[in-house]
């Protein structure tokens, strides 16, 4: 079908844009089969229609106070996480693909660090080098020897995914302390059925919205008591993500604590109530490691609980996820997830990694710092966007800058090759524009791996930017896996 | 239920309750002014009295105008309990919650928020007037509304009312205190066919919206006793002190009844006071006396409601 009412900006001859095809003189684009019934929607709605229904979304977003707070900005700012009213459209047989690569991986993930927390079979066999756990900051060595119920260290992985100009998904990383940006998920789509309700008449898109009961079955089979209780442990409400907080707490029907609530007894958790003392079973935190207990890691935090360690070490209590999980989703361990795979369940591995160079290897460093231009550069423990290089779109002071700090410590970054990004179409200021993005599917760890169909995709507001952070300025769209 | 959401809701209906009852003061004293303009210099501080703001509001230098007074209360980001910090405190207290509360009350207290910082940046404080004030007002009467209407009636509900009823008896007698007790200090009238007096009285009467109530219960001439009467005895008055008593006493009885002893036990002595007691005693007793203790025992009903409740001991 080719395009007349809306003035549509063309994505780049090379780029591979998820809505539309380019065809080799790119004056006749074509839509791709599974946004066909989308286009024809666009295409006979008025522009002013996505216009009215954007402010509509602005005004409810601001009213239901869906914030994240920046820092950096004095006090830390609420901003309204953008959303696009154009869905990013994902094919069943896609999802389907993307499901098994999924399970498999955090299968494999979990497997992965009950064993270097136990037997470190995986080092023994020198598929990893030791010294690449054992030296690790994020290696918790409180936690050898502690058992978690089943094995289950990763509850909640948000596995960030990218397609490249070929086509095809890889993991950019695994997401395995405290993932965020599932509330997006589900505001985006109740915000979209609100806007768009014929569109959901048209075809069949699969439902999210029953992600918080299948988090709240996935937490309650991490314990091992008859009846847990269950809360939501916050650092309050100056967190960027404390709406999601709130909400997730509310939509399950759980307590929303904060460490100031909780106190331990005999190496049992408790919450202070309006009732006095009341056990806690399991605690969906949503607070990094160190600051869970003031005697065990940071001693200035004020954000956890005081012996909760060792509570958590007895087993009186689940901490989802669990504690060192970090070890696994360190940029510097990302590069050996497909050995995982293999090593602990015998199978090739469904997803693609991205290739990956790592500066601590001598030859690997002087290849990144001989190709800085075409790499994207990243701190192994950074996250949010933050402490890296987007090679391509850097200026050559900040490659010469950059260039040094992986000289003075190599050990700290991991290259690879700039990904296009696939794009999808958005309505910006000017109409309907390419914008890259990612998606962030949410897959649960209980008795059995669960996901809702599709996950968070997130956008790279700025034209032509990678960047897809919601700190840098990055967006949001309703991601749809279209019924089979 | 936490211990600090049940903290958290009582302040939240507590500040909105706050930010209501200092529009209404302002208002009030806003008319008055308008009756005998550049006469009366020292009613311009009558707010700042009844507020107990008197260090807070010379330490700003400012002369002791009516508009730099109701700068001051209204708007002033120093003062914590200027109209603009009860409504940022609310709203604070409110999202430390929100998953407590209906999505509704969420909405509407986020709403007066983000519709006050509107306000903020279209108004010169210094000509602040009755609309802004009877926007508080409704703003307020909207959170109690769509509370009324939304809440399911556990906990959460029972400490948002709490809140409202502490506060509530707090204002209203310490209007009582300003208007009587410190302007007449003296000489006490029971009849007075002085006009000023009866505009003064009957500002009183519509501060804390019960000059229909008086005439409806009277049916005759505004006297000073019988507004003193209807403000502390009346128990259908809803700003009156009785009726304050009498709600938060009920709603003591739908909290946990053990943690709950104390703070129970001492509403209920401050409630039998209101219940048994006449106006003459307390006028033959001294009515700046008798708020004087009242607001004292109000402050150790709310020591012990914060102790009982809100510490999760």
């Amino acid at each position: 079908m080719s395009i007349a009412m809306h003035a549509i900006k063309m994505p780049p001859a090379h780029h591979f844009d998820e809505m539309l095809v380019s065809s080799a003189n790119s004056i006749n684009p074509q839509t791709r089969d599974h946004y066909r019934e989308y286009f024809q929607w666009l295409n006979s709605s008025p522009e002013q229609t996505l216009t009215q229904r954007r402010a509509q979304a602005d005004l409810l977003f601001r009213r239901m106070g869906i914030t994240f707070t920046v820092y950096g900005d004095e006090g830390g700012t609420e901003r309204l996480i953008p959303s696009d009213v154009i869905p990013r459209i994902i094919t069943s047989e896609d999802w389907e693909y993307l499901e098994r690569g999924l399970a498999q991986r955090v299968r494999a993930i979990n497997m992965f660090l009950a064993d270097i927390y136990h037997d470190q079979k995986i080092l023994k066999e020198k598929l990893i080098p030791s010294e690449q756990i054992l030296g690790n900051a994020q290696f918790q060595t409180k936690m050898v020897g502690v058992d978690v119920p089943h094995d289950v260290y990763v509850s909640i992985t948000g596995v960030d995914i990218v397609r490249n100009n070929d086509g095809k998904y890889y993991v950019l990383e695994d997401n395995l302390r405290v993932p965020s940006g599932v509330s997006y998920m589900l505001m985006n789509r109740k915000m979209m059925m609100r806007l768009f309700p014929e569109l959901f008449l048209k075809q069949s898109v699969r439902p999210v919205e029953h992600y918080p009961a299948l988090l709240l079955q996935t937490l309650r089979e991490s314990s091992l008591v008859e009846n847990p209780n269950v809360v939501l442990l916050t650092p309050g409400r100056y967190n960027s993500a404390y709406f999601e907080h709130t909400f997730l707490a509310q939509q399950m029907g759980v307590e929303l604590v904060e460490g100031q609530d909780l106190f331990v007894k005999d190496d049992f958790v408790y919450m202070r109530t309006t009732t006095g003392p009341q056990r806690v079973d399991v605690m969906y935190r949503r607070i990094d490691d160190v600051f869970l207990d003031p005697w065990v890691f940071r001693a200035d935090s004020a954000l956890g609980v005081p012996g909760l360690f060792e509570a958590y070490r007895k087993g009186n209590v689940v901490i989802a996820n669990a504690i060192g999980t970090g070890v696994a989703d360190d940029k510097s361990i990302y590069p050996y997830v497909p050995d995982m795979i293999k090593f602990y369940l015998d199978e090739e591995p469904i997803l693609n990694n991205v290739p990956t160079y790592q500066c601590r290897k001598p030859d690997e460093l002087s290849y990144v710092l001989a190709n800085l231009k075409e790499l994207v550069v990243k701190e192994v423990h950074g996250a949010g966007g933050y402490g890296m290089l987007v090679g391509p779109a850097a200026t050559d002071a900040e490659r010469t800058h950059f260039a040094e700090l992986i000289k003075q410590n190599p050990g700290n970054y991991i290259a690879q090759p700039t990904l296009a990004l696939s794009s999808c179409p958005c309505f910006v200021g000017a109409g309907i524009a390419p914008r890259h993005i990612d998606l962030r599917p949410f897959v649960l760890t209980g008795r059995e791996i669960r996901m809702v169909p599709g996950g968070l995709t997130r956008v790279a507001l700025k034209e032509g930017s990678l960047v897809v952070n919601s700190s840098q300025g990055g967006g949001t769209k309703d991601t749809w896996v279209l019924g089979a | 239920m936490l211990s600090r959401t049940a903290s958290h809701l009582y302040w939240l209906s507590r500040y909105l309750e706050r930010a209501e009852n200092m529009a209404r003061i302002l208002d009030v004293t806003q008319s008055l002014a308008m009756l005998d303009p550049g006469a009366d210099s020292g009613g311009a501080m009558t707010p700042i009295v009844i507020t107990d703001t008197y260090k807070e509001f010379t330490a700003t230098g400012l002369p002791a105008t009516y508009p730099n007074v109701v700068a001051f209360l209204a708007w002033d980001r120093f003062h914590p309990s200027s109209i603009r910090n009860c409504i940022e405190a609310a709203r604070e207290n409110a999202r430390a919650v929100r998953g407590s509360i209906t999505s509704e009350m969420w909405e509407n207290i986020n709403d007066t928020w983000i519709a006050f910082h509107e306000k903020a940046k279209q108004t010169d404080p210094l000509m602040t007037g009755n609309e802004f004030f009877e926007w508080v007002k409704e703003r307020s009467h909207l959170f109690r509304g769509v509370t009324f209407a939304t809440a399911h009636r556990g906990q959460p509900y029972h400490f948002t009312r709490l809140g409202t009823f502490l506060e509530r008896a707090d204002n209203t007698a310490r209007i009582l205190n300003v208007k009587y007790a410190q302007e007449a200090p003296d000489d006490f009238q029971e009849h007075s066919d002085d006009q000023a007096d009866y505009y003064r009285l009957s500002a009183v009467l519509r501060s804390v919206s019960a000059l229909e109530a008086y005439r409806d219960t009277y049916r005759d001439a505004i006297d000073a006793r019988r507004v003193a009467e209807i403000m502390i005895f009346d128990a259908r008055l809803p700003r009156s002190l009785r009726f304050c008593m009498d709600e938060t006493t009920n709603v003591l009885d739908y909290l946990p009844k053990d943690s709950g002893r104390i703070p129970r036990r001492i509403a209920s002595e401050i409630n039998a006071r209101l219940r048994y007691g006449t106006v003459d005693e307390v006028l033959s007793y001294g009515l700046k006396r008798y708020i004087a203790d009242f607001l004292h025992d109000m402050a150790k009903l709310g020591e012990a409601v914060n102790a009982s409740f809100m510490t999760g001991r």
